[in-house]
């Protein structure tokens, strides 16, 4: 009887140990419909678009700079153009992204290592581009904040946040559930684009990028 | 930087040239520069860029004057300055309400672009090993400016243009590969006025 009582609390155990870890630290969500899901993916640019952006970017300990941040995308193409310019309008950084690969054509220093590429082109890819893949699930939490959740067989994951108040957010975990990088966009939207971006990055640099978007010239 | 000193060489150039009424050639320059003191002006700055439709525009002021002191400063749509007083450079961009220093690091190539800057203005531009000498040439006078090999990677070409009022810029346009521009038109030139000191020293 002991044994068995062993057994089916070890097997109960084994059973949910993944399904706890899966959802650690996530709220419980009401099911979503297919309206909620689209709501999320309504984020993200549908068609192609163009941007300007002032970028403040804080890098800790009392380091910050100015820059200007130019990217035109086209989401059905996977394909994005980044440029970052002096406050002065000079090219620092010239980058595009199709794909999964990443083409630098232009990098002066301190912007010209293959990391600060690899680490640029992604940021902007998380900023603008849907997630590759469908959602796992999505849902409504009780104080009403929508959120669908991006599974990837890495164990990496992304979650769109919208609450009750119209804002926005999108979290980045890595495969041990550690949050790796969030963005806040604030409203409100011009073009569907965000007027107002906060990107924090945690993990493996920490940074923020205080992004607001400019509007062009008509 | 590349890119940036050349910028700063011609725009220089050409309010140099506007300062002393037009001389043909550099070695004119350099003597005219002897009764220049200070320089201000306004400009607006019209980047094309190849991924976007509609330029972007930025516009500013700039005020120098020969005792070495430089002050370059953007509006909009950034709001920063650059500040140079003899051998002390400082950079500055205005964020919530204040201004803040910049990131050393980032702006070593601005420093040194400042240096070049102050040194046109002393008539010294036969020392730049980068710039072939200008040329001159129709009505209204465009000055086409070539760089040497190897410095065409970032610039292929620079054209200053005066209006048909002698010695006054029209606009400077400037072609780099790959298809960007930058075209920068002069507002409000003023040549020999006073300039307070602490405007080199303050944001």
């Amino acid at each position: 009887m002991i044994l068995y009582r062993c057994l089916t609390i070890f097997c109960l155990g084994f059973l949910l140990f993944p399904l706890g870890c899966s959802t650690a630290g996530r709220p419980i969500l009401i099911p979503g419909s297919s309206e909620d899901l689209q709501d999320c993916m309504s984020l993200f640019p549908s068609g192609p678009w163009e941007s300007v952006h002032r970028i403040e970017a804080d890098l800790g300990t009392g380091l910050s700079f100015l820059l200007l941040g130019v990217t035109r995308g086209d989401p059905q193409e996977v394909h994005l153009q980044s440029l970052l310019l002096s406050p002065e309008g000079f090219t620092l950084f010239e980058g595009e992204l199709r794909k999964d690969k990443i083409v630098v054509h232009k990098a002066v220093p301190p912007f010209d290592s293959p990391s600060f590429a690899q680490g640029m082109m992604n940021d902007v890819a998380f900023l603008f581009l849907s997630p590759s893949i469908s959602p796992n699930h999505w849902g409504r939490a009780a104080d009403g904040t929508r959120l669908c959740f991006f599974e990837e067989l890495d164990g990496f994951q992304t979650e769109v946040r919208r609450s009750p108040d119209q804002d926005w957010q999108i979290l980045r975990r890595n495969d041990q559930g550690q949050l790796i990088k969030k963005v806040s966009l604030k409203r409100p939207f011009v073009q569907g684009l965000s007027s107002s971006l906060d990107l924090e990055s945690f993990n493996p640099i920490s940074y923020k990028l205080k992004m607001i978007l400019i509007p062009q010239r008509p | 930087m590349n890119k940036f000193f050349f910028l700063s060489q011609i725009i220089v150039f050409c309010l140099f040239t506007y300062a002393t009424g037009f001389p043909q050639d550099l070695k004119s320059l350099r003597e005219s520069s002897r009764n220049f003191q200070s320089i201000k002006a306004d400009f607006v700055q019209k980047r094309t860029l190849p991924i976007l439709t509609k330029p972007l525009f930025s516009e500013g002021r700039f005020f120098f004057n020969t005792s070495g002191s430089l002050r370059w400063e953007y509006f909009s749509p950034l709001r920063n300055v650059m500040l140079q007083k003899g051998d002390s450079i400082k950079f500055y961009y205005f964020s919530e309400g204040i201004w803040k220093p910049e990131l050393i690091q980032a702006v070593e190539s601005r420093r040194m672009v400042l240096a070049e800057i102050s040194r046109w203005f002393q008539g010294h531009f036969d020392e730049s090993k980068a710039f072939k000498h200008p040329t001159f040439s129709g009505h209204p006078v465009r000055i086409v400016l070539t760089p040497v090999e190897g410095i065409d990677k970032f610039i292929q070409r620079i054209e200053v243009v005066l209006s048909t009022r002698p010695g006054v810029i029209d606009r400077v346009e400037i072609e780099e590969p790959g298809g960007s521009r930058t075209s920068i038109e002069f507002k409000k030139v003023e040549i020999n006025s006073k300039i307070p000191s602490e405007l080199f020293e303050k944001p």
